[in-house]
Order: C-alpha cells, then structure tokens, then sequence
C-alpha cells in the first residue's frame, strides 16, 4: 500500500530509498561517525537511507560531519525532519542531501513505525513523498 | 528570496564550483530563516577553524573549496586555531601542529588574513550599521553591541561561504525589525568587575531575546567580559548597553520588562576560589586580551622579580608576536605562558588541572565543559596580584 505524505521541500532532489527512523534530535557532532556512516548509541547505518528524525542540535561542526558522510561514500538519500536550523541545512547542501520538512510529523512516525520494510520515494519538484511497504 | 542577475550567475556555477556552492549555502539557509534578499557585506569572520574541532571532515571540506577555486571576496579574518603559532607553550598542546598548519595555508591561499585571533574588531573595528558575517559568538555580540553594526552567529561553515560570495541573508540581526529591546536588566550597582564574568553568563542563562542594561556604562575591556560570557551559556547576539551602543542601531519596544540581578544571584556561576593542594592554572585571555590588556599585564609585572611559581597562561591575536615581540620575551623570562593565535577553548591541554582562575566567564564555561575543570572567576587585576603574591 502506498501513502502519500505532504512536505516543505527545503533542499529540493529526487530520493528512493529504504526508511529509518530515529525520533529525536540528533547531534551530527558527537553522534554520527562518518567514517563508518552509523548514528550512535544505535549504531545504525545511515548511508544511502531516508533518514526520518526530529531535527539536529549541537555544534555548528556539525555541517561538517554531514559533509564528511558524503566524503566517506555513507551519503543519506535524503532526510525527513520535523524541524530544519541552519547547521543541519549547511549539512545538506555541502553533502546534496535532500531535505524536507514533514507537514504531519508524528502521522509520519507513526506510519513508518507500523510498517516492516519500508521506503520512501520522491521526485524533484512534488510537495510530498510516498511510502509504501516492501 | 529576490536574487539579482549577477547572483544567479554565481548559482549557475558560471564563477566555478567553490562560490556556487558558498551561494547555495547562504541561499538556503536564508529562506528557510526568511530572507527576502541577500546583502553584501564588507568583512567576514570565518570561525569553526581549529583542527580539534573540525577534525578531518573540516578540513576536508575546506581544501575542496581550494581546489574548487574559492577565493574570500571581501576583507576575511581567520579565529584561533588549536596550536600555540610559537610553539613555545607548555601548556597548550602542538600534538596537531600539522593539521592545524594545513587548514591554516588554505585559508591564507583563499586570501584571508593570518590574523588568527577572536577579537576581529582589533584588526578593522566595524561602524554603525556596517553588515558584517562573522563566526565567533563573542566578536558577533561585541560587533552589534559596542560596535552599532550588524551580524548574526554564523556558524563556520555560513561565514566561509560569506567570505567567498560576498553576500549575507537578510534576516535575524542585519533586519532593523528584529534589533529591538524588550527587556531591561536591572544590575546592583555593586557588581564590579570581579563578578562580569558570572554576571555575562547569568545573563546567557536567564535572559533571552535583546536586553538592555542602564546606569553601568561598561568600557570596551568590561563589555568584552560580560558579553563574551553571555554569547557562550545563552545564544545572545546584541545586548544593548546604554551610553556605549550606538544609537539607531536598535529600537527600544515600547513594552518593556525590567529583570533584576544582584550580587547573591552571581555567587554559583563564580565558582570557589582555590584550596591547599589543589593544581592551579591562572587564565586570562578569553577573549584574546587587547593590546591595552596586555600591556597592563606587562607593565604590571615587568617590575616584579619575584613571582610566584603558579603556571599563568595568556592568549594573544597572531600579530603581537611582531608588535610585542620585546614584551613577550619579558614576560617568558618571568615564567608566563604565552600562547599566540589559539587559546584552550578550541585546543588540547599539555597539563591536568584541578582549578582554573580566570577573568572570563566564557573560558570557566567551557573549561568545565570541555576539559572538565572547575573554574573560579575573578578580576584580571586580581589574577595579576596573586601571580605576584
């Protein structure tokens, strides 16, 4: 089954790719290693994924870290947040990662944690994202 | 946001890869903070530099603006990097010397100055209304509140991309709209300078949005310390203070709330002093002292022969190794630790410490924070004289 969910498209590209959730803040500087591309305590692997998460925190070294995930070869597809600042907006453009903002964040926490396998797809230019399950 | 044509030449990657990029990052991050427009600006700042806290990453991204052709467009000074530019320090560590001097020859290749220092006002003190993006909190709140001009707190990677572009988003602090006071902060007339410190990161804790303070008309060398100290506990950008902040450079709201502080409210952001046993560092130079400071603390100390034997630390901007070259040497024979171009916010330390004294409530914050020693903050008059017993 598909759904479609309605975003604000910050940094605008196209993104097809397996889902992760992480719902909370996260601090690129301290908690992701971009050398291995994994989101600590977790320890989950973030290249390549849509990485679904409330938004960053923490030192503006993050931008870098972002740019380093990318460097590395562990680039996210893309990043679907609740709230965007511009540390992880620097992030993003540095690394090409595009960044949309979800207009039902918590229907979207919900929906991604009832289903197993799922995926997000996105073309450049439409103001949401669909996902269905594998 | 309205783009001019030149501007979306630069977008289109007609000037190379290194400015687009730069562009972008100041583009996006401007609409989604609501910018209309974009403004040029006539000196960056560019902080976020030192090789222990960007790591490989920074210095990754900073060497693919290099190759990428980027070049800085306007006047662009550089923050401390993490190594003493001596190498004389015993107690700020050169472990990272090398990567510390890589980053540093591709900024100077971009074209910006070696001035390696977080008091970029020494080097070309802003005027009123001037738009400005600088990194660095407490030059920012320094530039808006003794200065008149105009800056946010950028973040490292937004004031590179200000000093390749030229440009800056118009929003936050470069909007007249957004500079006005709605509060007050009432101080005890007795909080002297031997509680700035505390009192700046009282202020960063308890007090948001643009607060005004009255009656305490602060010089450049008290402002620096109280401001410096409330930009790093709080996320203030302008303080107004009256008699000293330009005026037309903010508005005052016609709704005003008055807060209250006096000297009991200061006492646990102070710290204790130190006790028998304990090993001290004595710190002043956070922010980088002004060439007034130091020549105080020379002046002060040139005359001693005796001083006690406690590590005393000072940090300084990269120039004075040529200005005061005579005066540094004194100072060394005596036994200080002069560090140039660095300071231990963004560096390792060589030595353990259980206490460190400082005049800076912004060093006490972080050195609690990031080398887990506890601070006690007193006035740099009163550092000076228990150095000399």
């Amino acid at each position: 089954m598909k759904h479609g969910l309605g975003i604000k498209i910050i940094i605008d590209g196209d993104c097809e790719a397996p889902l992760v959730l992480l719902d909370r803040y996260i601090s690129f500087f301290g908690e992701v290693d971009p050398v291995k591309g994994i989101v600590k305590p977790e320890n989950i692997h973030i290249g390549g994924k849509a990485l679904v998460f409330k938004g960053s925190r923490g030192s503006t070294v993050g931008s870098y870290i972002i740019y380093a995930l990318k460097h590395y070869g562990h680039r996210p597809a893309c990043f679907i947040v609740k709230e965007a600042e511009p540390i992880l907006i620097s992030g993003c453009v540095l690394a090409d990662i595009p960044l949309f903002i979800a207009r039902d964040y918590d229907y979207l926490v919900q929906l991604v944690s009832s289903i197993r396998n799922g995926v997000v797809r996105h073309v450049r230019g439409e103001e949401y994202v669909e996902i269905k399950e594998l | 946001m309205y783009l001019t044509r030149e501007q979306e030449k630069i977008l289109n990657g007609e000037y190379g890869w290194a400015v687009a990029k730069a562009l972008e990052l100041i583009v996006k991050v401007g609409e989604y903070l609501g910018a209309d427009k974009l403004v040029p600006i006539i000196h960056a700042h560019v902080s976020g530099i030192s090789y222990k806290n960007i790591g490989e990453p920074g210095l990754l991204f900073i060497k693919e603006l290099f190759r990428g052709g980027g070049i800085a467009r306007v006047y662009t000074t550089i923050n401390p990097g993490c190594v003493d530019l001596m190498g004389s320090s015993r107690i700020i560590s050169n472990e990272l010397l090398g990567k510390q001097i890589l980053v540093n020859e591709y900024l100077e290749k971009m074209n910006m100055k070696p001035t390696y220092t977080c008091i970029p006002y020494l080097h070309r003190p802003p005027a009123p209304l001037e738009r400005l993006a600088w990194g660095e909190s407490n030059a920012v709140i320094i530039a808006n509140s003794f200065y008149g001009a105009m800056t946010n707190r950028e973040g490292g990677p937004i004031a590179l991309a200000a000093a390749l572009t030229g440009y800056i988003y118009h929003a936050g602090l470069q909007v007249m709209d957004n500079r006005v006071v709605e509060k007050e902060i009432v101080l005890d007339q007795s909080i002297g300078e031997e509680l700035y410190g505390a009192l700046g990161l009282w202020i960063g804790e308890n007090i948001t949005g643009i607060p005004l303070i009255r009656k305490h008309r602060l010089s450049l060398y008290d402002a620096k310390i109280v401001l410096a100290a409330s930009a790093a506990s709080g996320s203030h950008g302008l303080i107004v203070l009256e008699g000293v902040t330009p005026q037309n450079t903010y508005r005052i709201s016609d709704k005003v709330e008055k807060i209250s502080v006096d000297v009991k409210d200061l006492k646990e952001y102070r710290g204790t002093p130190p006790s028998v046993g304990e090993e001290v560092l004595f710190y002043i130079g956070c922010p980088h002292l002004h060439p007034s400071e130091f020549m105080f603390i020379h002046k002060y100390l040139e005359k001693h022969e005796h001083m006690n034997k406690y590590d005393f630390l000072l940090t300084i901007p990269r120039i004075y190794a040529e200005i005061f070259s005579r005066e540094i040497e004194v100072l060394r024979r005596k036994g200080v630790d002069i560090a140039i171009g660095t300071c231990p916010v963004v560096s390792v330390l060589s030595k353990k410490y259980d206490k460190v004294v400082t005049n800076s409530g912004k060093a006490a914050f972080y050195f609690k924070k990031i080398h887990g020693i506890e601070p006690y903050i007193t006035s740099l008059k009163k550092i000076v004289e228990m150095i000399i017993g």
